[in-house]
């Protein structure tokens, strides 16, 4: 069916109208003989007409018109379920198809707002679910990095420790290098005092050598003096003991002269004067063997000087000479150790190179470690920081997930058709609720 | 009178020299058992025996010294002949007469006592047989 205008309607329904008021009047002109009469019947139908006529026009329209508000309320009370009818062929239809479209606008909208929500709030949930894992996460490197903190201070201080360990063990072999050098220098001299001890002792060696071989050739005539004086001390003894026989032999010629009475006298004279003799000659020989006595008891202890003075040097010359055994051994030992001591030194200066070497490292090690503490640090800011700014986005989510929560209220104030009902209303109600935990 | 002078025990002893036979030396002494404790023994000179005395211990001034080879006095009168054993001999020695057994007069600076061989046997006879030790324990 055509559309028409409500200008030709109005138009069309006039002329229609006129043309029925123009044949009413004119069969009343027809019938009715009065002329006034028949023009205020005329006008009366006419009038008549003209309102019936503009009555029902009018109805006509504001009923569409009606029926429109109607709808526009409906929609602004929410609910789209509600068709908008299509009843007019005129301008009024235009509204009417406009209005419908935008409440079908309005409801695809609200329906794509709708699952615009739902995937927010899913989304929300994700992110949340994310978050929270980075939470977690960020919270576990936060430990971590504290830990890994703790423990850079802590490699810190112990690599500052081992380096100041390592300084005192560098200045302690640098004494010590100082050190073996002395040595090194005093085992020279000390090698050097062996040298000349040897040569000294080998000097007195050979001294006492001489010695020995004087002392000897100089004790012989003692020896043989002292053989000798044993000879005078036999011949002494033998001079004593004719002495003591010639003492009991006057003796007895005396006491055989006494006997003889008168007859003796003069034998007696005698043999007193032989025992005078004999007495006198034991005091010599008792003399002579004291002296020889003497002589022999000062020649036994000079032997025994000489003999000890010998054995002395003897001792003297096997001390010397195992002084010089010394000297010889205490000469290798002091070349072996002045050698060990060398390679001691070497070892040590190249164990001083490599000491300082590791100390260089480890002053890198602990400017690293410095570093790695102050990055740990930082990691540790950082990670506090992104923690907050995470808490932040969390809580722009929640924000978020209200809003969506609040557009979803204010879209389940809109009442649409089942057919465009999006998703599950209770899924949506159950997101929205784990969304917000 | 002629002495015999000769020195035991740190006393000077006289005796007549009329008396003295002979002094030797070098001569062993055998001992005999069962002797009075000054008896040491017999000697055997020129085919007589003499019985050696300790004069010291007999005289109780002391006891023999023994050491050595003393020279051994040999006395003999009558028909008995004793030996004793001094520690040195002086010598001869004219006195004019003394009274007789331990007697003492004064030579020079020493005091010398006269003793006789008859007390010096007589004393030995008096002597109990056997060491003097073994009979006080009897």
């Amino acid at each position: 069916m055509g559309r028409t205008s409500i200008k030709n309607k109005l138009i069309l329904s006039f002329l229609a109208l006129l043309l029925i008021v123009t044949v009413v009047i004119s069969v009343i002109n027809w019938v009715a003989t009065d002329f006034l009469l028949s023009q205020a019947i005329s006008t009366a139908l006419a009038l008549a007409a003209g309102i019936v006529f503009g009555g029902i026009f009018s109805k006509s329209l504001v009923n569409r018109l009606k029926s429109l508000s109607d709808a526009a309320r409906e929609v602004s009370h929410g609910d789209l379920s509600r068709e908008i009818p299509l009843l007019s062929r005129d301008e009024v239809r235009d509204l009417e198809e406009i209005f419908a479209k935008m409440v079908d606008d309005l409801r695809n909208m609200i329906s794509e707002m709708k699952n615009v929500s739902i995937q927010i709030q899913q989304t929300n949930r994700s992110l949340l679910d994310f978050v929270k894992k980075i939470v977690k996460r960020g919270e576990e490197i936060d430990q971590l990095t504290k830990s890994i903190a703790k423990g850079s201070e802590e490699q810190t201080l112990i690599v500052q420790k081992t380096a100041i360990s390592l300084d005192n063990g560098l200045n302690q072999m640098d004494e010590m290098v100082k050190q073996s050098s002395e040595t090194v220098s005093k085992a020279n001299e000390a090698r050097l005092q062996a040298e000349i001890g040897e040569n000294k002792a080998s000097q007195t060696v050979k001294h006492l050598e001489e010695v020995l071989k004087q002392m000897s050739e100089h004790t012989q005539p003692m020896f043989r003096l002292a053989n000798k004086v044993e000879k005078i001390k036999k011949v002494i003894n033998i001079m004593d003991d004719i002495a003591q026989k010639t003492d009991l032999l006057s003796l007895n010629a005396s006491i055989e002269a006494t006997r003889a009475g008168e007859m003796g006298k003069g034998f007696a004279l005698v043999a007193d004067e032989i025992r005078s003799m004999a007495e006198n000659s034991k005091r010599s020989s008792q003399d002579i063997k004291t002296m020889v006595e003497d002589i022999l008891e000062d020649n036994k202890t000079a032997t025994i000087a000489l003999t000890k003075s010998e054995e002395g040097i003897n001792r003297g010359r096997e001390t010397i000479r195992s002084i010089l055994n010394t000297f010889s051994e205490t000469l290798k030992d002091v070349k072996d150790i002045s050698s060990a001591i060398k390679e001691v030194e070497e070892v040590t200066g190249k164990q001083v190179i490599q000491m300082r070497n590791l100390s260089g490292h480890f002053q890198e090690l602990s400017r690293l470690a410095d570093k790695n503490f102050i990055s740990t640090q930082k990691t540790t800011v950082a990670t506090k920081n992104q923690i907050d700014d995470i808490v932040k986005i969390a809580k722009a989510m929640r924000s978020l997930t209200a809003l969506s929560e609040k557009m979803m209220l204010t879209q389940q104030r809109f009442k649409l058709s089942a057919a465009r009902q999006p998703a599950s209303e209770a899924a949506l109600e159950t997101i929205s609720e784990t969304a917000l935990d | 009178m002629e002495l015999f002078i000769f020195n035991s025990a740190e006393e000077y002893l006289g005796i007549d020299a009329n008396y003295v036979y002979r002094v030797v030396e070098e001569i062993k002494i055998t001992p005999v058992p069962m002797a009075p404790p000054y008896y040491l023994g017999l000697i055997y000179y020129r085919g007589e025996l003499f019985e050696v005395v300790d004069i010291v211990g007999l005289l109780g001034s002391g006891k023999a010294k023994l050491k050595g080879n003393p020279r051994i006095i040999l006395l003999k009168w009558s028909d008995k002949k004793l030996a004793v054993i001094p520690d040195r001999i002086s010598g001869l020695l004219w006195i004019e007469d003394k009274k007789g057994q331990d007697t003492i007069f004064t030579e020079g600076n020493h005091s010398v006592r006269l003793i006789t061989p008859e007390n010096i046997w007589k004393r030995l006879l008096e002597l109990p047989y056997g060491p003097t030790k073994i009979s006080e324990d009897f």
